[in-house]
């Protein structure tokens, strides 16, 4: 269960962030603006003889603060997802956050074919926003 | 979930002649190639959104050309590039010896005049995912005997930029 | 050496390269004719180009030979749906005069990512198979029209083709002739 789904795109122009409290959209802008800068951090690691860490796409947590811990993934086409979880949320796993990631990264790769849909723009889909919500929600 | 149902193989071929038929023979506005490689521009582009989806990040340049020319090329045109060339400094010729979609014509002079059109759209289907993937380029073709292809790459960002390594070339973060 | 050198999946990979296809050729039309109606006209036209060749195709695979009547006919739709589409529609609504019939089916590969916009509820995205089954069928002497009653990218519960049999045509015309 998330309180935040973002996905910003190349260039990290954002195209898409959904809350469950509507009201905290700009607080949440914020904190996905911020982790935004580990992403790259842990993109740059690449380029050191590290084994395989960030050969993946999900990146693990970026950071956490008193009341949130912030995840992120990058596709190989450079879109970046930001996950935002309650850090009072304890029993969820890393399991289950990858898993997230996976539904968010299938449904984007749908919606990117739709021929009515042009990349670059902002997401208005109702099939990305069901599946951004039955995460949320943890469906 | 149900599983989703695939089209058979030919069927692309059918709809890439239509396409091809309707650009050359269109009388709505100028249309010519560009109309043709744009359209395998944003195939390609969004294809590979998906091909990449479970995929290993690429190390660098070459890794993602030698992607395309194995994986990308195999899925689509049931077979590898068979000759990959390079400079290492952004140039690249791919050179297919049987290229699906001109293998049925024969070497007749009517047909080499005809052949780059069928080519068009893949050029595009090549400049769209690399651009995807953060390599920037123009594709051409080259046909000097059917049923042999050779597409050219110049990566032109590859000029302007120095490579970080591993092929992560830092686009500068715009303003939000 | 059917699958070398890759763990996609070539089939599906082949199958979404013509979902794609087929979209942009939409999107272009779309943007090549004001008029919804002119892009339904155009990917019928089409369609009949296709048809009038894969039937061709058809009939070397499947070894098919004259059909007995329109509800022998109807079956061979179905099949070659089943081959070229991987979908099963089902045939039903038959006219009582037995000279129109039904194929009803969900999702085909056509329409996989699609997700039409508010401004284009009279686009009949799927029109280029009522140009397929028109060439096709003319090709083994049978005129024939066909059309949408239903859509379910447009929110109907599924997607429902309506084929009717005009007539039967002489053996006239050889294949290759324009």
């Amino acid at each position: 269960m998330a309180v935040c789904i973002a996905v910003i795109g190349k260039e990290n122009s954002p195209k898409y962030i959904s809350c469950i409290n509507p009201s905290m959209e700009l607080h949440f802008q914020y904190k996905v603006h911020v982790s935004l800068d580990v992403v790259e951090e842990k993109l740059q690691a690449v380029s050191k003889p590290i084994a395989d860490v960030t050969k993946e796409q999900y990146l693990g947590l970026l950071y956490s603060t008193e009341e949130h811990k912030i995840y992120g993934y990058v596709t190989n086409t450079k879109i970046k997802f930001i996950v935002v979880v309650d850090s009072s949320n304890t029993l969820l796993r890393d399991n289950e956050i990858r898993m997230m990631f996976r539904r968010l990264h299938s449904v984007y790769a749908d919606i990117v074919c739709n021929p009515f849909f042009i990349p670059g723009e902002v997401i208005s889909s109702k099939k990305f926003d069901k599946t951004v919500k039955s995460i949320m929600y943890g469906d | 979930m149900p599983a989703v149902p695939i089209a058979d193989d030919c069927l692309f071929e059918f709809i890439h002649a239509e396409l091809v038929n309707y650009v050359a023979s269109s009388s709505k506005g100028d249309h010519d190639v560009s109309t043709l490689e744009y359209l395998g521009f944003c195939c390609g582009y969004r294809i590979i959104e998906r091909l990449t989806k479970d995929w290993p990040r690429f190390k660098d340049e070459l890794d993602t050309l030698k992607f395309m020319c194995t994986d990308f090329w195999s899925s689509i045109f049931k077979k590898q590039i068979d000759n990959l060339r390079t400079n290492h400094a952004g140039v690249y010729v791919l050179l297919d010896n049987n290229f699906r979609l001109i293998s049925k014509m024969s070497s007749g002079n009517q047909y080499l005049e005809v052949a780059p059109r069928y080519v068009t759209f893949t050029c595009g289907l090549l400049r769209g995912a690399l651009a995807n993937l953060g390599i920037h380029c123009v594709v051409t073709s080259e046909i000097k005997t059917l049923p042999a292809c050779a597409f050219h790459l110049e990566c032109w960002l590859h000029v302007i930029e120095f490579p970080f390594p591993f092929g992560m070339t830092r686009v500068s973060r715009l303003g939000t | 050496m059917s699958r070398q050198g890759t763990r996609l999946d070539q089939k599906k990979v082949n199958s979404e390269l013509f979902t794609l296809t087929y979209g942009a050729l939409v999107s272009q039309l779309m943007k090549d004719y004001e008029n919804v109606d002119e892009v339904n006209k155009q990917l019928e036209r089409m369609g009949y180009n296709i048809g009038i060749r894969l039937i061709e195709d058809f009939l070397a695979r499947t070894g098919t030979g004259r059909c007995y009547d329109f509800r022998d006919t109807a079956e061979k739709i179905q099949s070659a749906f089943r081959l070229y589409l991987g979908i099963s529609p089902q045939i039903m609504n038959w006219s009582s005069s037995g000279d129109e019939f039904s194929l009803q089916f969900d999702s085909n590969p056509l329409t996989e990512f699609v997700e039409l916009p508010d401004h284009c509820l009279n686009l009949k995205y799927c029109n280029v198979l009522t140009g397929v089954l028109k060439g096709a069928l003319e090709m083994v002497q049978m005129d024939i029209a066909s059309c949408f009653v239903q859509d379910h990218l447009k929110g109907d519960p599924c997607t429902e083709l309506r084929v009717k049999f005009i007539k039967r045509l002489e053996d006239a015309i050889p294949a290759g002739e324009d």
